[in-house]
């Protein structure tokens, strides 16, 4: 790497050769306000809050756009500097409401931030009449173009991160305005609500609506956790106030997303409505009823206990944990034989010894999707694929033509015809195959031909499956054969995939689930499991990355995390699989590798 | 020494900003020790002495006609000025009148809220006159000091008047001081 030598404000400073002023600086701890600039976005110099003075340049430049060269000579806050930022600032200020008392980002506002930091301590242009609407029509959060300082993130990161070229800006100088597609409502737009804009927003005008004037963020805990509604694994942060979750906001750290978040994972576990399972319950003369944690777990054990190999059947959601799904495999397959054990979701066929990661989609000239729908099941990786789309690249969708991606395809073609799409990839430079559990083994023969040519990622259904698929938990299950049967249930819906009802009406049935559910409703014993934001463990994403999740908040009521539930269990039938979690998790690690 | 000696007033505000200034408890007995405080909504005092004081303080927004002529008057008997509150500095919550338009807010509230029977937009000739604009004081008299805050703090008020008893003019209140949410 070429490094460059600069000074900043008499300090000497050296960077890579490439990097912006802004970047320099930064590197070297010298803090220069931004305002339109967000590290994850393509700078564009729209707000010019961080000119600086440059030796030799005749006016100020903004830094954050401006590449670096040997011996530039910079100043970041000299009187002409500082003078020209609080122009910019009054001119910020004098359009539109920015009000800042009854606003709902008060005290964590990045323009109110910068009007403390160079005393803006009242209006010096007239009054600002105009008033603008406030759109409201998406379920999640709101758009207050009052507010709006037109510095265009949102529009970036929609267009540049999501790939999704919803929002747009109409119009020019004061009357300039971020509208979607061609000027709807923001609910009857293209928008996907992945809330991307909302996190990058630097003032009050896009609104969380769940989470509105709960507090300021330096009252609220930010916990580091992974995503648990996919098997992508995103980096996410849950944010609470007195054991409340208020929201999720993507992790700009993470390897896998870089701070992008969907809708399924940054909204929908927030607005869940269904009933909590908070006790344990036991079926005492045909009726479910309240139970101790210890009746419950001996009137598991007993039947369990008691039940011949081939009696047993297990079924486990991929909601769960790699702990759980360890415990679970060891305690039921190893320990106490039983053969019958079934997953609630399909798995991805193996295509290749070599898996590609989601950042190889970034990189392919031809993307096949094949076999899975990634716009509404994955839809993080949706966005590489979009990007990549956006880049140049060529996608053929093999999955018919409701696929969601089928809109953004070059080529539309059903699983037959998959031998076209394959020639297609043989021509290019770099061929990505994205595919899903729903590749046909005709098609999984043919692809196979592309080995050692094409990247192959595979997009797992479910969450956790990688791991559950490699405990050996996807065994193949038989309804008829069960005699006594334990669900891993967790958070997942029941609902076509209700397996129980092929079971036979006399079985004895274990759920271990969160929501109440027809399956527990028809359980003889239900122990109440822990949800995603009360719980701690790993999940294994689509690529084999063994990721952290951890608690946020207390389990409701006497709920026990996924693991602790099959530890207990299994400590009831004398059979020792190990004291604590840090035990359990290096165990699940080591056997998954 | 003679006492220094301070007018304050509310013009469209809260008395918020006062309670804040009271606020500043057992220091307010030193604090009288070298100030008389003269005309104020404490004193009940409704007109700053003719002969003047040396510092004037103005809480509220600019919302009518009397709100102009009390702070003139502020103005021409004080030597300096200062506009406490993010309702003198910006504005504040009347300013949120500004988003639908006096006549809407005027209605709104006399004529069309759920309570009102037979409503009336009260037009005394002894009232100010509503203005179209809510404004800060800065925007009809020549303001020294701007205090923000919802309400300033109570250190604040009294790191400005310590600053001005000790013969200095602050041009803005220390980061730690100065907020406005």
């Amino acid at each position: 790497m070429t490094m460059v030598n600069i000074n900043i404000n008499g300090q000497k400073v050296s960077a890579p050769a490439g990097s912006t002023i802004l970047q320099a600086a930064k590197k070297a701890g010298i803090d220069i306000p931004t305002l339109c600039d967000h590290p994850a976005l393509i700078p564009v110099g729209a707000c010019r809050i961080c000119v600086v003075e440059v030796k030799g340049q005749r006016t100020l430049i903004t830094a954050c756009t401006f590449p670096i060269a040997e011996g530039l000579e910079i100043q970041t806050e000299s009187p002409q500097v500082v003078k020209a930022r609080k122009l910019i600032l009054d001119l910020l200020f004098s359009e539109r409401n920015h009000y800042c008392p009854y606003c709902e980002m008060s005290g964590d506002c990045e323009l109110q931030n910068l009007g403390y930091r160079y005393g803006l301590d009242h209006f010096i242009y007239p009054t600002y009449t105009k008033g603008f609407p406030i759109d409201a029509t998406r379920k999640y959060f709101l758009m207050d173009h009052n507010r709006c300082v037109l510095c265009g993130r949102c529009e970036r990161a929609c267009g540049d991160l999501v790939a999704n070229h919803t929002l747009g800006l109409r119009n020019r100088g004061a009357n300039s305005m971020i509208h979607a597609d061609a000027n709807v409502p923001f609910g009857q737009s293209t928008c996907v609500s992945c809330g991307s804009c909302l996190q990058v927003c630097p003032t009050g005008a896009l609104c969380d609506k769940r989470s509105a004037y709960m507090g300021h963020d330096i009252q609220m805990e930010h916990i580091k956790s992974t995503c648990n509604q996919c098997s992508v694994g995103c980096g996410m942060e849950i944010v609470t106030r007195g054991g409340n979750v208020l929201k999720i906001v993507g992790d700009w750290d993470a390897a896998v997303n870089s701070g992008l978040l969907c809708k399924n994972g940054r909204f929908d576990p927030l607005y869940d409505e269904r009933q909590r399972v908070t006790m344990p319950l036991l079926r005492r003369r045909g009726k479910l009823e309240p139970a101790s944690w210890e009746e419950a777990l001996q009137a598991v054990a007993e039947r369990v206990g008691k039940a011949n190999a081939k009696d047993l059947g297990v079924l486990a959601s991929t909601y769960a944990t790699n702990e759980a799904l360890y415990l679970l495999a060891k305690l039921f397959r190893k320990e106490l034989k039983a053969t019958n054990v079934g997953l609630l979701n399909d798995v991805a066929p193996k295509l290749s010894d070599k898996q590609g990661s989601l950042a190889d989609i970034a990189l392919g000239d031809v993307i096949l999707v094949v076999g899975c729908d990634p716009l509404k099941d994955q839809p993080v990786a949706s966005f590489f694929v979009k990007r990549s789309v956006d880049r140049g690249a060529r996608l053929i969708v093999v999955d018919g033509k409701d696929n969601g991606l089928a809109p953004f395809a070059y080529m539309n073609l059903e699983m037959a015809d998959i031998g076209k799409a394959i020639e297609i990839a043989q021509r290019a430079g770099n061929p990505v195959v994205v595919y899903g559990a729903g590749v046909t083994d005709k098609a999984a023969t043919a692809l196979k031909k592309l080995q050692g040519k094409a990247s192959f990622v595979a997009i797992e259904p479910g969450v956790n499956t990688r791991a559950a698929a490699a405990l050996g938990l996807n065994n193949g299950f038989k309804p008829s054969a069960v005699k006594v049967l334990y669900v891993l249930l967790g958070e997942q819906k029941m609902g076509a995939e209700d397996v129980s009802k092929n079971v036979d009406k006399k079985a004895f049935v274990i759920a271990q689930a969160s929501f109440v559910s027809p399956l527990t409703e028809r359980a003889d014993v239900v122990l109440p499991m822990a949800i995603w934001s009360e719980r701690e463990g790993s999940l294994t994403n689509t690529e084999g990355s063994v990721q952290k999740v951890n608690k946020a908040v207390e389990p409701a009521g006497e709920a026990k995390p996924d693991w602790e539930v099959i530890s207990l269990l299994a400590d009831k039938l004398g059979k020792k699989l190990g004291a604590s979690l840090d035990e359990i998790s290096a165990r699940a690690t080591q056997e998954l590798k | 020494m003679a006492k220094v000696k301070v007018a304050t007033d509310w013009l469209a505000g809260c008395a918020g900003c006062h309670m804040s200034l009271l606020d500043i408890d057992e220091r307010i007995v030193k604090l009288l020790e070298l100030v008389e405080i003269t005309s104020s909504p404490v004193t009940d005092l409704k007109h700053p002495p003719k002969e003047g004081v040396t510092v004037g303080i103005l809480e509220g927004a600019i919302c009518n006609t009397h709100n102009i002529e009390v702070a003139k008057q502020m103005r021409e008997r004080c030597q300096i000025l200062i506009a406490v509150g993010d309702c003198a500095t910006f504005g504040g919550i009347p300013a949120m009148r500004n988003l639908c338009g006096t006549e809407e807010a005027l209605k709104r509230a006399y004529l069309d809220a759920e309570t009102v029977v037979g409503g009336l937009i009260p037009d005394s000739p002894e009232l100010g006159k509503p203005l179209e604009m809510v404004t800060g004081v800065g925007e009809v008299v020549k303001v020294d000091l701007f205090i923000p805050g919802c309400p300033p703090r109570a250190d604040a008020f009294w790191y400005a008047l310590t600053e001005l008893l000790a013969g200095r003019v602050p041009i803005v209140l220390p980061p730690e001081l100065f907020t406005y949410d």
